[in-house]
């Protein structure tokens, strides 16, 4: 489904990606875990075309993307995979001048071309399935983060993407509200959805996810099943990782 | 913008003004009284300004002599306008800092007659009364004719000229008299004449005009000319000895018909000083009788038999009869429709205009925010060119340059002017939008033209709508420049119906109370506005 080959990524001097191969299969729920400054919000960003690359390519659901792909078709090609790959992010991002379901419908309704009453209708179950459905008329400010997290992941589903970005989805909350939003991604996991996760909770990388990826210093340090990276890590830099992780 | 007076300063048109207008009192211009109405205020300033008018006249009453301090320190300083031009008074073209022109020489008889010198003080024509009010002049000789108004509040010498008004058209046209513009023009409109503001040639075309007629007012005399060369309007009719001196400036033109109307250019000092009065008519006397005078003005050109009245003048044409004109509210009820009619024109400026200057600052906001480069660049010498301008400036353009018709040049010229200010505004609203929302828009699939439209942009409104609305305010009080491309809007109304009826005090309540009246629903909708945001983020702040 998603298969990224070399990528490399410059900010001016410095190299913030040194040529990434990871691949993700459908129906794969994939950790990335790291230090910080390690990349991984850079390479899921690069995923959906929000930060350009300077290396190596991304082929998602068969659209090709090169470092030197024109701009023209670039945007051409990002606006399909964006259709195809929601994103959620670590500050919500909601639409504060919009009510919860509108949030929610603004998608479908402006981007697929559905119907007002089709969207909604989809919207209130999308908002039913993340617990929320008696915050329908609310705006987003009115909302803790845990609950706008939630709206934010109704609507990345109601856009029916193949596959989801979680940029650190729980980094802005406190433990409470982050076991609200874990255990939405959990359903969603079990239901067979594509998901590409950067994340701090490892407990949630442990239990939920099948592939992890652990990043470092621009590169993938170390990919496996999560009891072989938590339990019998190869590299010296994932041992650390972990230990500081468990110390905190 | 903070500050209305940025952009729109109304700096004079044209012509060296090296004299400083600093004597100037501080409410003598028209777009400094109508300038402070603010709704907090607006009440204050209306009874300063009521004071001002009332106890200005007062305070000048108790002075000393004038006389007497003319003679005491050897001065005598006369109010005139170098803007209203030759042969009057104007920039000497061989010496630009120093003034001349026939009544500069006439003035500088006199006061040899006298045995004083005599000082030019620069003033804006229209005023110059005014300023004689405050002290700061002790007469005022530019061309002001005589008129019973006048002469109920100010004391008139004898006439040193008498003039005749003169009508200039478009060499070979249509027009070839006074009496063809009374005639229904073959157009279905009527005939456009310009005319100087508040001039006597203003009074007349208006009172014989008739229904044929449109009359325009104009700033200055040229500015009239130059309108008929543009062919923006019929023909001008000028006092004859402006007609005279500019002739050859305007080749295109030129004088059609005999002279029409008759009056007396004298000279204007104030009510208690009759003793200055008649030195100065004495001395005319003298130069009248010793041909000086004829000499002088037969340098100019402006000598002809209509100045036979000047010898054996007896002053028995001089008289007002009867009560004088209405004061208080009754004068306020008699011009009504006038006052209306000029709100009404301030009121279509402004609402026309800011819509389109909010239209216009959007597109340029947008383009220089997300445009290609070259568009960026493009765009920010459109928004520094017309905030680095001002105002007048750019109407002048779009009126004499362009030669569009008055109502679309002043709307076209505020609109553009303010749409820079709106830009500006609108960059800082967009760029206050967090990043995340354009990302968050993005990653939805809408395009970016998509995402401005319907996530940012909507949010960024919210933002700007406190400073917007004191935009709308700033501009609803600059549409009074655009009388200077003959639009007669409150404020120039203000002007010619306080020149005209002499009743400064009435029309200056009433204008500041039309002006509020007008701004209090913006002020109201502002704060309004203001509360709406910030209940919303009170109620968020809480929650969130």
């Amino acid at each position: 489904m998603i298969d990224v080959v070399g990528l490399v990524k410059r900010h001016g001097p410095l190299q913030v990606l040194r040529g990434v191969t990871l691949s993700v299969a459908r129906g794969e729920v994939a950790a990335i875990i790291g230090p910080s400054g390690g990349g991984k919000s850079t390479f899921l960003r690069c995923l959906n075309g929000l930060e350009p690359f300077q290396g190596g390519a991304i082929t998602i659901d068969g659209l090709r993307l090169d470092s030197d792909t024109p701009t023209a078709t670039r945007e051409r090609l990002l606006r399909r995979i964006r259709l195809d790959v929601g994103m959620v992010f670590q500050s919500f991002n909601l639409f504060p001048h919009r009510t919860v379901l509108q949030n929610v419908t603004e998608g479908p309704v402006h981007v697929r071309g559905l119907s007002q009453d089709e969207a909604e209708a989809k919207a209130r179950q999308l908002l039913d399935r993340v617990g929320l459905a008696d915050r329908l008329g609310a705006m987003p400010r009115q909302l803790s983060g845990g609950q706008q997290q939630r709206v934010a992941i109704a609507r990345a589903l109601a856009m029916e993407p193949q596959a989801i970005l979680f940029d650190e989805p729980t980094s802005a909350l406190d433990p409470r509200m982050t076991a609200e939003v874990l255990a939405v991604m959990s359903d969603l996991a079990s239901d067979g959805l594509t998901m590409v996760v950067v994340t701090h909770a490892m407990r949630f990388a442990r239990q939920v996810a099948h592939t992890v990826h652990v990043f470092g210093d621009g590169r993938v340090i170390e990919s496996g099943s999560p009891s072989q990276i938590f339990e019998d890590p190869l590299q010296e830099a994932t041992r650390m990782l972990l230990s500081e992780v468990q110390a905190a | 913008m903070e500050d209305s007076a940025g952009p729109s300063e109304p700096d004079p048109p044209a012509g060296p003004h090296l004299d400083s207008r600093a004597f100037c009192p501080p409410t003598s211009r028209p777009s400094e009284t109508a300038r402070p109405f603010r709704l907090q205020l607006s009440f204050v300033l209306m009874l300063m300004l009521a004071a001002f008018f009332l106890v200005g006249p007062a305070l000048a009453t108790g002075r000393a002599d004038t006389l007497d301090k003319i003679r005491r320190t050897g001065v005598m300083s006369y109010g005139s306008d170098k803007e209203g031009g030759g042969p009057f008074a104007y920039p000497d073209p061989k010496s630009p800092r120093t003034v001349t022109g026939f009544e500069v020489e006439l003035l500088n008889a006199l006061a040899r007659e006298l045995g004083v010198r005599a000082e030019f003080a620069q003033g804006p024509w229209d005023r110059l009364l005014k300023v004689l009010d405050t002290g700061r002049v002790d007469m005022v000789a530019n061309g002001y004719e005589w008129t019973e108004s006048r002469a109920r509040d100010y004391l008139a010498t004898r006439p040193y000229y008498v003039y005749q008004l003169q009508l200039m058209a478009p060499r070979g046209g249509s027009i070839r008299s006074w009496a063809d513009v009374q005639r229904p023009h073959p157009g279905n409109r009527r005939w456009r004449v310009g005319v100087l503001s508040s001039s006597a040639a203003d009074n007349f075309a208006r009172e014989s005009a008739g229904a044929t007629v449109e009359v325009l007012s104009f700033d200055g005399a040229t500015d009239a000319m130059t309108a008929v060369r543009n062919g923006q309007i019929d023909a001008t009719l000028q006092d004859l000895p402006a007609a005279l001196f500019y002739r050859d400036r305007f080749p295109t033109l030129e004088l059609v018909g005999p002279p029409e109307g008759r009056g007396y250019y004298v000279i204007f000092v104030r009510r208690e000083d009759d003793a200055l009065r008649r030195e100065l008519d004495r001395a005319i006397d003298r130069l009248v009788a010793s041909g000086e005078l004829r000499q002088l003005y037969e340098r100019y050109g402006l000598w002809n038999e209509a100045q036979a009245e000047l010898s054996g003048w007896s002053g028995e044409k001089f008289v007002t009869t009867g009560p004088g004109p209405p004061r208080g509210l009754e004068l306020l009820w008699h011009y009504r429709t006038l006052l209306l009619d000029a709100a009404v024109m301030t009121i279509v400026l402004s609402v026309t205009s800011m819509p389109l200057a909010m239209a216009i600052g959007l597109v340029v906001a947008l383009g220089r925010l997300y445009g290609p480069r070259p568009v960026q660049v493009i765009l920010s010498c459109y928004v520094e060119f017309l905030r680095g301008t001002p105002l007048m400036l750019q109407l002048f353009v779009l009126f004499y340059l362009l030669k569009l018709p008055p109502m679309v040049a002043g709307i076209g010229g505020l609109a553009l002017n303010y749409s820079a200010y709106e830009a500006e505004i609108y960059r800082a609203g967009l760029q206050a939008i967090p990043a995340g929302q354009m990302e968050a828009a993005l990653a939805l699939g809408m395009s970016r033209r998509m995402a401005l439209r319907r996530v940012i942009v909507p949010q960024a409104v919210r933002i700007v709508i406190p400073p917007v609305t004191n935009d709308f305010i700033a501009l609803f009080k600059d549409t009074s420049v655009c009388s200077a491309i003959t639009l007669v809007e409150l404020t120039k109304q203000y002007s010619i119906l306080g020149n005209s009826t002499g009743g400064w005090i009435e029309f200056a309540i009433a204008t500041s109370v039309l002006y509020m009246a007008m701004s209090l629903p913006l002020s109201w909708f502002s704060r309004w506005s203001e509360r709406q945001l910030d209940a919303a983020t009170a109620k968020g702040g809480a929650l969130g």
